[in-house]
Parts: structure tokens; sequence; C-alpha cells
């Protein structure tokens, strides 16, 4: 079969159905409806019942995996309008989030190997509260698996998204800033989107901790991961 | 601090040169924000070939998959403890 001749057919498949779910999420509103969620597991199911081999499908999709870094640029936008609050706060936030990226990155990477012991899987869970397109680009430049990658974030995302601010007013965190740059920091941009509904401070210290977050772990993540691989020969 | 400066993807560099771009209004940020928003809220459909190859893992979810999915969630509420912890902490300070 040619193969080139299905690229673009895969590519319209892909979306096609992107784009069902995008505006099934918009019409219900619905957090765990997550459009690349249910794009990917209806993928899945097709794939396997067409008996169609995922390096065909991936080598044709590949348009889509090449957007992740332009779309990663795209993310300085919303730095530059969080830049006025960033330096009011950034003092306060950086000396908390610095510690928090640090504990979740080791315990991560530890427990992985402890209990899975493949490094690739351990790096990718430890890059797994950040936003989708660092979390890729980070998983890539430490020799991590980009699909694990993929789905840890989602998972953390919807974790954080459905219990986050009810496990922190159940500890007695009921500050909406602090549950705002708690959930930003666990669930990237899935969990900031659920609670902004909440109130506007949940949406600034959410976003405001997600950009944060994900800036220290791209800068302390290769630094930590490298240090904890040589403990692990 | 050796490994992280040569360490960081180059689209990373991309992001933070955009936003100092946009802040000294050397790119105007009215005239990109319309197509910036839609980038964001579509960004998504860029992680699906890289979602699409879990199914290349079926072994390792067979064998694992109880341990990823405890260790992911487990690890999300310590983070969301330990900050919401402090930084409730942090606030009721400044306030007593």
């Amino acid at each position: 079969m040619n193969s080139y001749l299905v690229y673009p057919v895969y590519c319209l498949i892909t979306l096609t159905i992107y784009l069902l779910f995008y505006y099934l999420q918009i019409i219900t509103k619905k957090v765990w409806l997550n459009p690349m969620l249910l794009t990917v597991l209806t993928l899945i199911t097709l794939l396997l019942s067409f008996n169609i081999d995922y390096r065909q499908y991936n080598e044709a999709a590949q348009l889509f995996t090449h957007l992740v870094e332009p779309a990663v640029v795209a993310l300085g936008f919303p730095l530059y309008q969080q830049l006025p609050a960033i330096k009011s706060q950034w003092k306060k936030i950086t000396l908390l989030l610095i510690p928090a990226a640090a504990l979740v990155i080791s315990v991560s990477y530890i427990f992985t190997m402890l209990f899975i012991n493949i490094p690739a899987v351990a790096v990718s869970l430890s890059l797994k509260s950040i936003t989708t397109p660092i979390g890729i680009a980070l998983t890539e430049q430490l020799n991590g698996n980009t699909s694990i990658t993929a789905f840890a974030i989602i998972l953390a995302g919807l974790f954080g998204a459905t219990f986050g601010v009810k496990w922190l007013t159940f500890i007695g965190v009921t500050s909406p800033k602090a549950q705002g740059l708690a959930v930003g920091t666990a669930s990237h941009a899935l969990g900031t989107a659920t609670i902004s509904q909440l109130s506007f401070q949940h949406a600034a210290y959410g976003s405001l901790a997600l950009i944060i977050s994900a800036t220290i772990t791209a800068f302390i993540s290769p630094t930590i991961i490298t240090e904890i691989q040589l403990m692990y020969p | 601090m050796r490994y992280a400066i040569s360490g960081l993807p180059a689209s990373l560099y991309g992001m933070i040169v955009f936003a100092v771009l946009l802040h000294f209004r050397i790119c105007d940020a009215q005239r990109v924000k319309l197509s910036i928003t839609w980038a964001i809220r579509n960004m998504g459909i860029c992680f699906v070939p890289a979602g699409v190859g879990i199914i290349e893992h079926f072994e390792l979810i067979k064998s694992y998959g109880v341990a990823l999915v405890t260790i992911i969630f487990l690890t999300t509420f310590l983070l969301l403890t330990f900050v919401g912890v402090i930084y409730q902490q942090i606030e009721n300070k400044e306030q007593a």
C-alpha cells in the first residue's frame, strides 16, 4: 500500500475526532470530557480494530507533534500577561515553589524507581505536574517516555481538578489564594481552568502558579534528575 | 546548575524571548492576542500522537498500571498539600 497517500487521511481523521470532542466539551462544560484524552482513546480503539501499526500512524501524524514547539512559544503570552503580578509576588511564590517542585520531582522519581524500576518512566512521572507542552519538551530532553508523560499529565490534571479544592478545604486550606496556588502547581492548566470558575483569585493565583512552577521545573529538573540517576547506576 | 542552561528545550527559550518582546512592546500584544488565544485553546491536538503511543506500552500498563496511577495520585496530593498548607500559614501570619 502506498503509505504516503494515507498520511493526509490520518491527519484529517485525527483533526475531525478532536474537533468533535472539542465542541462536545464546549457544549457540556465538563472538565473530564477532555478532548485530548477522548481523541487519544478513540484513536487507540480505531488503530486496534483496523489493525493499523502505531508507527505508521505516528509518522503521518508527526505534523501535530511538530506543532508542540510553536505551542510552547505561544505560552510566552500568558507569561507576559502575568508579569505585573509576578513582579510583586515572585519572591514569596518562587521561594515556596522551588522546594515544592524539587520535592515532587525527587519523590516521584524515587518512588517510580522503587516500584517500577524503569528510568524512562521515572523521568515521565517526575514531570507530570506541569503544563503538557513543557512537560513533553523536557521529557524528550531527559530521555523519558513522551506517551507516559502525556498520560500522567492528564491524570494529574484530572485528580487536581476533581478533588483538589475539596481536599484542600478538608485539610483546612481555605484561602482562595492558597487553593489557587496549590491547584495551579499540582494540576497545571486543567486544574486551573476548573477552579477559575470559583473566583478571580483562584484564577489569578492558579495561572501564576502554573507558569512559575513550569519555569522552575524546566530549570531544576535536569539537575535533580541527573543527580538521582547518578545514585541509581 | 551545570546541566540547566544547556539542557533547556529550545522552545522554552522561545517562550521567554516572546514574553520579553511583548513586554517591551516590540511585539504588539493586541495584534497577536486573538491568534494566540486560539492556539492555546487548541493546543491539546498536538499531544494526540504522543498520547496514542501508549498502545506501544501495553505490557508496561498490564504489569504496572496500578503502581503508575497510585504514584501519580499520591504525588499530586503531596504537592497540593505542601503548597496549600505552607501558603495558608504564610497568609495567616501576615494577617496576625
